[in-house]
């Protein structure tokens, strides 16, 4: 398998589908000829041409709306927004359009959009841009959300995202652009959309890492086993709505705790809901309460070290882990 | 505080009768305690050194300590309401054991400290006395029957934990508990429907009732030595499956006298007929063949209420319970309705024997939609029966007797065979009504029983 960065595996799947298929076509800002704002199209407007790689103005539920009309006339739009603070913009569109018009016609039209964005801190971009959001659209629904957080999965997810007749939120993450790792060449990869992945297996605890937090997850429990002999089972669930509740719950059975780390805010979010769902239907099995590791309940702050200690590193998710354990 | 009455729910000790450090013996009064209904002296339970925990004129409740007997605990003074001070941590450690403890008392010695009373705390206990303890350590503690009181927490703030948990039930000599904690880990959900399919090999394996020999685990409590006997498989069915009969299946039981003169009658010219080594059907077998008859007219009392559906079965297979040692089994004679009474008769005798002599076979056990069960040769003239489930009903048989009976209009009395039965019916499949033609039409069989020739 080769190793590509996750944006070029993003690239590829794009290119991929456009090739398969061609009602896909992709929208959004300088992604054309500017080769989008994180590299994600790059090549793709001198292939496809003008017709199928559309630069547009800043506008984001124009867009939005445009992928929406398009989607419900048969075609399969991609759009892309630069970051998903950007997406609040296109919010009527996204919540009371993409999300609704199935329901709101009876079945009879569909909305097979994806509208990507990345999200995430790190890069001193400030509260308007930096902000993990996948608990504001898990709580809609009629949207499916992934949340990637391997070059594989990005390429296989957004494959299957586009192969879908749902409108799918698509969160990537600005850090992980640059991350490499394999992904299969085989142009009928396609991820499975509910299916969780266990990236490391363990049988004291169970951390749920969402989009980036899988990666930092791995990190914290190879230094769980290494430093304090505790072997932690890492899961990332991939999609958060569908949600593979089972992976988890069996995860939890065995192991009889569970810590979820995400970058979002923690009221309301992805890990709250996910506490909730534990606890109903594993009460029985659990040693300790749910425990979270979020990112600080706060907007971003652009100070570097600020912004550095108000989202999740792998120090605090080894610390919440042993305080399941023990008092620290 | 001990439980002196009944109806007692609080205390006042009126006068200590020993003093703080009195060395005091066994079954020594040491206490008049004022109930709700009289004023009672109190004598020590165990020997030791005597330290009073509550100060005369306290009011107490019933398991709060008053005072404590061990080797040399320092004494804690009675102004704290009798509860135990956080600061006389030996005090604790001895109460554990020694405690005057009301509950033990009161009701003789086989009674476990219990969670909520104080003088069973713990470090993992909050003042409420409440053990603090992790969910799934709770289930394990009540699946292998450890006392939490007992076990220390090593959680985060003291809370006990699963570790906690198995540590204590490998560790703890606890005999009484010893078959519990050997079970392997937790029945899990999905593994019910497994254990349900498992029953006819279990019940077969009644056959061979092989009960394990007593353990005596507790001697001179008041209610003597304990011994304790672990179940053989198919006791831990029958445990379970009357259990789930009585817990589950809305029942109501038709009890009904049978008259018979004919088929006493029958039973004697068949004695004449049969050949020397031939087998004579018993008024049992004529039940049975009745019960098969009736079952194929009523499609009901030969099916199950399963997940809220009826489930009819198309063959009549009728159990007949049996009496082996230290085990009830239930063979069963397939399709019964088809079969004649004599054929009946030898298959009853037939499995009956194999019963005892445990080569009985799961099929032969395994696939009956009634049971018939007969306590007549006990000398029981009537009485009710469990459900065997998923089974509609069971007909429980009463000895047959010759009673006075009314025979004329004008009040003539005489002597008759009369059999009571009992019908016990799951009413979510049979009703009623239905339950009642169904049992009148044993009855009709069994009072012409030249019927069941036809």
């Amino acid at each position: 398998m080769p190793v590509m960065r996750y944006r070029e595996a993003l690239n590829a799947a794009l290119r991929e589908e456009m090739q398969r298929d061609e009602d896909v076509f992709i929208m959004g800002e300088d992604i054309g000829v500017f080769n989008g704002a994180f590299k994600v199209t790059n090549g793709l407007l001198k292939e496809f041409g003008e017709k199928r790689v559309r630069d547009t103005p800043i506008s984001e539920n124009t867009i939005v709306g445009m992928g929406v009309g398009a989607a419900m006339t048969g075609l399969r739009p991609v759009v892309e927004l630069m970051t998903i603070n950007f997406s609040l913009l296109a919010m009527d569109q996204i919540v009371n359009h993409a999300a609704t018009i199935h329901y709101m016609f009876g079945g009879q039209v569909r909305v097979p959009l994806v509208v990507r964005m990345p999200q995430g801190a790190g890069h001193q971009l400030g509260p308007t841009h930096s902000h993990s959001w996948e608990a504001l659209y898990l709580h809609v629904p009629g949207l499916l959300v992934a949340v990637p957080s391997t070059p594989e999965d990005a390429k296989g997810l957004l494959k299957a995202a586009i192969r879908d007749d749902n409108p799918v939120i698509f969160i990537e993450h600005e850090y992980l652009y640059g991350q490499r790792g394999d992904v299969p060449e085989d142009e009928d990869f396609v991820a499975d959309f509910g299916q969780a992945a266990i990236r490391r297996e363990g049988d004291d605890v169970t951390i749920i890492g969402i989009s980036r937090m899988a990666v930092t997850a791995q990190k914290a429990a190879e230094q769980l086993a290494q430093e304090h002999e505790v072997e932690a089972e890492v899961i990332d669930p991939r999609t958060l709505r569908p949600l593979d509740l089972d992976t988890i719950v069996k995860s939890v059975e065995k192991t009889n705790r569970a810590i979820i780390v995400e970058e979002g805010w923690p009221h309301g979010g992805v890990g709250a809901n996910l506490a909730a769902l534990i606890q109903e239907q594993a009460f029985d099995y659990l040693d300790a309460p749910v425990a979270r590791v979020t990112g600080a309940d706060l907007p971003m702050p652009y100070s570097k070290p600020l912004e550095q200690i108000a989202f999740p590193h792998e120090p605090q998710v080894v610390e919440a882990v042993l305080a399941t354990f023990r008092d620290v | 505080m001990p439980r002196l009455s009944d109806s007692m729910e609080e205390g006042t000790i009126l006068k200590w009768l020993v003093s703080e450090g009195d060395e005091v013996k066994k079954g020594q009064e040491i206490a008049e305690i004022e109930t709700d209904k009289a004023t009672m002296t109190y004598e020590a339970d165990e020997e030791g050194v005597f330290h009073p925990v509550a100060g005369e004129g306290d009011t107490l409740s019933i398991g709060e300590v008053i005072a404590t007997i061990g080797e040399d605990a320092p004494a804690t003074s009675g102004d704290n309401g009798g509860k135990p001070k956080e600061d006389a941590p030996e005090a604790e450690a001895d109460e554990e054991d020694r405690a005057v403890d009301a509950e033990a008392a009161g009701e003789g010695g086989d009674a476990q400290p219990k969670a909520e009373q104080p003088e069973s705390k713990t470090a993992s206990g909050d003042e409420n006395g409440r053990v603090k303890a992790s969910p799934v350590a709770r289930r394990l503690a009540k699946e292998q029957g450890v006392d939490l009181a007992s076990v220390e927490g090593t959680g985060p703030g003291g809370r006990i934990v699963k570790a906690d948990v198995e540590k204590a039930a490998s560790g703890e000599a606890k005999p009484a508990t010893k078959a519990e904690a050997k079970k392997d880990d937790a029945p899990k959900r999905e593994e019910r429907p497994a254990e349900r399919e498992a029953e006819p090999a279990a019940a077969a394996s009644a056959s061979s009732p092989g009960t394990s020999d007593p353990k005596v685990t507790e001697t001179g409590t008041t209610k003597g030595d304990v011994s304790v006997v672990d179940l053989t498989r198919t006791q831990q069915v029958v445990a379970r499956r009357m259990a789930e009969a009585k817990a589950t299946i809305p029942e109501f039981t038709l009890v009904a006298e049978i008259d018979m003169e004919n088929a006493v009658a029958l039973r004697s010219k068949l004695k004449e007929v049969a050949g020397e080594d031939a087998v004579v059907p018993s008024f049992n077998d004529m039940v049975v063949k009745a019960c098969a008859f009736a079952l194929r007219d009523h499609p009901r009392a030969n099916g199950s209420y399963k997940d809220g559906k009826f489930e009819l079965y198309s063959r009549v297979n009728v159990g007949v319970a049996v009496a082996a040692q230290n085990a009830l089994v239930v063979p069963v004679i397939h399709d019964a309705d088809q079969k004649s009474l004599g054929h009946i008769a030898r298959d009853v005798r037939k499995l009956a024997a194999r019963v005892r002599d445990g080569t009985v076979s799961p099929p032969e056990l395994a696939g009956g939609t009634f049971t018939v069960s007969n306590l007549g040769m006990f000398g029981i003239t009537s009485f009710t029966a469990v459900i065997n489930p998923p089974q509609a009903a069971i007909l429980a048989v009463g000895a047959m007797q010759q009673r006075p009976v009314i025979v004329d209009d004008r009040g003539k009395v005489e002597a008759r065979h009369r059999m009571n039965v009992s019908l016990v019916c799951d009413h979510r499949i049979l009703y009623g009504a239905d339950a009642a033609e169904f049992l009148g039409r044993i009855r009709a069989l069994l009072e012409e029983p030249l019927a069941m020739a036809l």
